[in-house]
């Protein structure tokens, strides 16, 4: 193939280009963190404000209020207070009175029963008095008849005011933010530009070196494993496997226990550098590049992400530090900045929490934001997984068994939720897979493959009824 | 209608709860109290050997807390902390008293070996892990102390290197003014090692703790994060031998040996590896409370090293029933308080009004 010798030539542009586009979306998104800053704060001032308001406005209110709503705001909380503390004292009589029963002969139990209902008599009758007492006392602010519609008027006056003082000052608000906003959006526009006339230069650059490669990979294929054999020892897992993924399908991998199918992806992600065999991928500017002349840590930056078959979250972080532990790559600041805290590692780190919080929202996990990995649901940490996948603008997603451990429930909402992923992200997923089940439902081609070598390649129809796959599956007939 | 909610008063104390929060509020406390201690000691309100020996616990606070980022954060154990003090110690010792420079080279000369040094087992912690590299570790610490013993025309061999009175930027100073150097030197750390906590590197090194695997797909780079965090406590080490040197104003090789670091291990391990407040405490713990509980307690005073047993004991209890050191024991132990309230007020009641209805 002609490729091999051809790799490559454009990728320090390709790199280059990858930190100014970075860059360019840091400011772009800085630009909504200070937007929802600023909103925050005025909602803030306006809640105080109005609080301030209150009070006057109560005045006025009271004296609108029919016979019924005024006892049943002002005179019933107090008798309510009233008969609970009663209510103690009783319960108070009572266990006394219990434990004094225990401790005497017939004739003084008798005695003391009496007293005790006497007892118990008196404290209703105080409690009546005591309460037509408050209920008199509390009855002198009510409103009469004939002042009622008068006052109505009145407090309509009062809160079309209020509310007139409160629109406005809110209005001087927006406006003072909105100066604010329009001085970041010029200085942003600024650097935005300068960014922008850099990438085109670069990206011109790029596009005449891309014509001169000649590129043998079709145009609509995201990965291709050409030959890919891998051997450890004299034990061979993987042999001579090649097959196509195609942009922005759901490809799936299958075979029974021991296929080699973890393998694969350990190849893919260079975990394990694979003994012989090419792994072509299409990186995000029609580059065509082999994953073997990468780090496994490098792997992330071309837009190609894993999950793990068993749960790898980081147990000592919360929910949204994990995310932004997916995040690590879009960091753009070095340790001297996380060292002094300076100001745009700040920024940074408030435009990526934002977007985390944006992804935990789209996978309806918000409400675990703050929670510790450790003691969460088997199915939220597989969620949680996928969602820290997401937060790295990934354009390949590869799912070591996402549906290992979940019960039906949860696999059904996992499929819905890898439908989710690829169309609003726009990714191509990549998974391997027990659960038939969810196999056929999800995919768009599988690879079925057995002892590290290739069985059958198609659609889920044709691989259902394959009888070379069904021999390796069942066992033969 | 009518709305019924009350009305809200920001009184100071809601404030007051909120500002207790922060992390800040806990540094500029511990700020005070340090200065407190140096002033109790000036006006003769405190022995000043007692001043010394907060001194000395302040500076291997410092040392802990690059310990903690190596330990607790990047999960790396390693023995050699001792030599790396030493080699502070020795290099003020030389600057100053043998060759007669001012303190500044003596701090720019010491950050630049402790990279060299912290380079170099970085880069061995990439082949070996857990208990061999803190034997290796150890090894180097060990050769260290050979070095200081038998390099004589620099470190004066066995006996010593005793320091005479020194100037900084031309100004005669004694153990009082140093002592603010240290609390300095100590608030700083904090600030730099908390802000490391809670920014990426803080959390990549946790994740290489956690998870090699994740780490790595994630796109953190295990090199470069274990380079660092060797670099960053090395430094500290150093910085904190240095001090030591200008405090005491002497060194021997035989204080530098495999004990102090175990020392240095066992306060991280025992105050809660993960917090700059739980290595406080735990060095508080090793290195403070032998010489300023028990050495007025006329018992131990008359066996010497009885102390040590119930060092240990305590090393054992807390290690065996709190894994996440002294410092979780204070959160268990307002939760036990706030628990016996509760079940306490409740018998009270229920005694009182008779069973609930």
């Amino acid at each position: 193939m002609d490729l091999k010798n051809n790799l490559n030539p454009t990728l320090r542009i390709a790199e280059r280009m990858d930190r100014l586009e970075k860059k360019m979306a840091y400011h772009e998104n800085y630009l909504h963190v200070i937007e929802a800053r600023l909103e925050q704060k005025r909602k803030k001032k306006m809640e105080k404000r109005k609080e301030a308001f209150r009070e006057d406005l109560l005045t006025y209110e009271i004296r609108t209020l029919s016979k019924d709503a005024f006892h049943q705001a002002f005179i019933q909380p107090e008798i309510d207070k009233l008969n609970q503390h009663y209510h103690l004292k009783e319960r108070a009589k009572k266990a006394s009175f219990h434990r004094k029963l225990k401790k005497l002969n017939d004739q003084e139990k008798q005695g003391l029963t009496e007293a005790y209902q006497q007892d118990i008599q008196a404290l209703h009758d105080e409690f009546n008095e005591k309460r037509d007492q408050l209920i008199k006392e509390l009855s002198v602010h009510e409103p009469s008849e004939h002042t009622l519609r008068h006052s109505m008027k009145d407090y309509e006056a009062e809160k079309t005011r209020v509310q007139s003082i409160l629109d406005f000052e809110e209005q001087a608000l927006i406006a003072e933010d909105q100066i604010i906003l329009d001085k970041e959006k010029v200085r942003i526009q600024k650097t935005l530009d300068l960014l922008k006339s850099k990438l085109d230069a670069l990206k011109e650059e790029h596009k005449k070196r891309l014509e001169t490669i000649k590129q043998d990979l079709p145009d609509d294929v995201i990965l291709r494993l050409d030959g890919l054999r891998m051997q450890f020892g004299g034990l061979v897992a993987v042999s001579d496997l090649s097959f196509d993924v195609k942009k922005g399908e759901i490809f799936g991998l299958i075979g029974p226990n021991g296929a080699g199918k973890t393998t694969v992806f350990n190849c893919i992600t260079q975990f394990y550098k694979p003994t012989k065999g090419d792994i072509y991928y299409r990186d995000k500017r029609n580059d065509i590049i082999n994953l073997n002349n990468y780090a496994v840590h490098d792997v992330i930056h071309q837009g190609i992400v894993r999950t793990f078959q068993n749960v790898e979250l980081i147990w000592e972080l919360s929910i949204l530090d994990n995310l932004l532990v997916g995040a690590h790559s879009l960091y753009q600041t070095g340790f001297f900045h996380h060292l002094f805290k300076t100001r745009r590692f700040q920024r940074e780190e408030s435009v990526l929490k934002q977007k985390a919080i944006k992804v935990l929202t789209d996978l309806n996990l918000l409400a675990y934001k703050d929670f510790y990995p450790l003691g969460l649901p088997y199915g939220i940490l597989k969620q949680v997984e996928l969602a820290r996948t997401l937060m790295n603008n990934p354009q390949l997603i590869i799912l070591d068994e996402p549906a290992a451990g979940l019960n039906d429930l949860e696999t059904e909402r996992l499929i819905h939720t890898i439908r989710k992923i690829q169309k609003e992200y726009n990714v191509t997923i990549f998974l391997v897979e027990h659960d038939m089940g969810l196999v056929m439902e999800l995919c768009d081609t599988i690879c079925a493959i057995s002892f590290g070598k290739m069985l059958a390649l198609g659609t889920p129809k044709a691989i259902q009824s394959n009888p070379v796959v069904q021999e390796a599956y069942l066992g033969g007939e | 209608m009518l709305e019924h909610r009350p009305l809200q008063h920001h009184t100071p104390l809601s404030n007051w709860k909120k500002m207790t929060k922060h992390p800040f509020f806990g540094i500029f406390l511990s700020l005070i109290v340090m200065i407190m201690i140096q002033l109790l000691g000036q006006i003769g309100a405190i022995p000043s050997g007692v001043v010394d020996v907060f001194a000395i616990v302040w500076i291997y606070i410092i040392i802990g807390l690059g310990f903690t980022l190596l330990l607790g954060y990047t999960g790396l154990a390693s023995l050699g902390t001792a030599g790396f003090i030493g080699v502070g110690s020795y290099v003020v010792a030389y600057v100053l008293g043998t060759a007669g420079m001012p303190l500044i080279i003596a701090f720019a000369l010491g950050i630049i070996i402790s990279i060299g040094l912290g380079t170099i087992v970085g880069f061995i912690s990439l082949r070996i892990e857990g208990m061999y590299l803190a034997i290796i570790t150890l090894g180097l610490s060990e050769i260290l102390v050979e070095v200081f013993k038998f390099w004589t025309q620099v470190t004066k061999g066995l006996v010593g290197f005793q320091l005479d009175r020194y100037n900084i930027l031309g100004f005669a100073v004694r153990e009082q003014e140093i002592y603010y150097i240290l609390v300095l030197a100590l608030v700083l750390t904090m600030f730099a090692v908390l802000n490391i906590i809670n920014s990426p590197t803080g959390r990549a090194m946790l994740s290489i703790k956690n998870s090699t695997s994740a780490a790595q797909a994630m796109g953190i780079s295990i090199l470069k994060y274990r380079l660092l965090s060797f670099i960053v406590s090395t430094v500290l080490a150093v910085i904190g031998g240095m001090l030591y040197m200008m405090y005491t104003r002497s060194t021997i090789p035989n204080v530098w040996n495999i004990a102090l670091s175990l020392n240095i291990l066992a306060a991280v391990v025992i105050g809660g590896a993960k917090s700059i407040w739980g290595v406080s405490l735990g060095t508080i713990f090793i290195f403070g409370i032998n010489q300023l509980v028990f050495a007025r307690i006329p018992f131990f005073t008359r066996y010497g090293n009885a102390s040590l047993f119930i060092n240990g004991a305590l090393i054992i209890l807390v290690v065996m029933f709190y894994p996440g050191g002294i410092i979780r024991m204070f959160t268990d132990l307002s939760r036990l308080v706030k628990k016996t309230y509760h079940t306490i007020l409740n018998k009270v009641k229920e005694y009182r009004y008779g069973p609930e209805e």
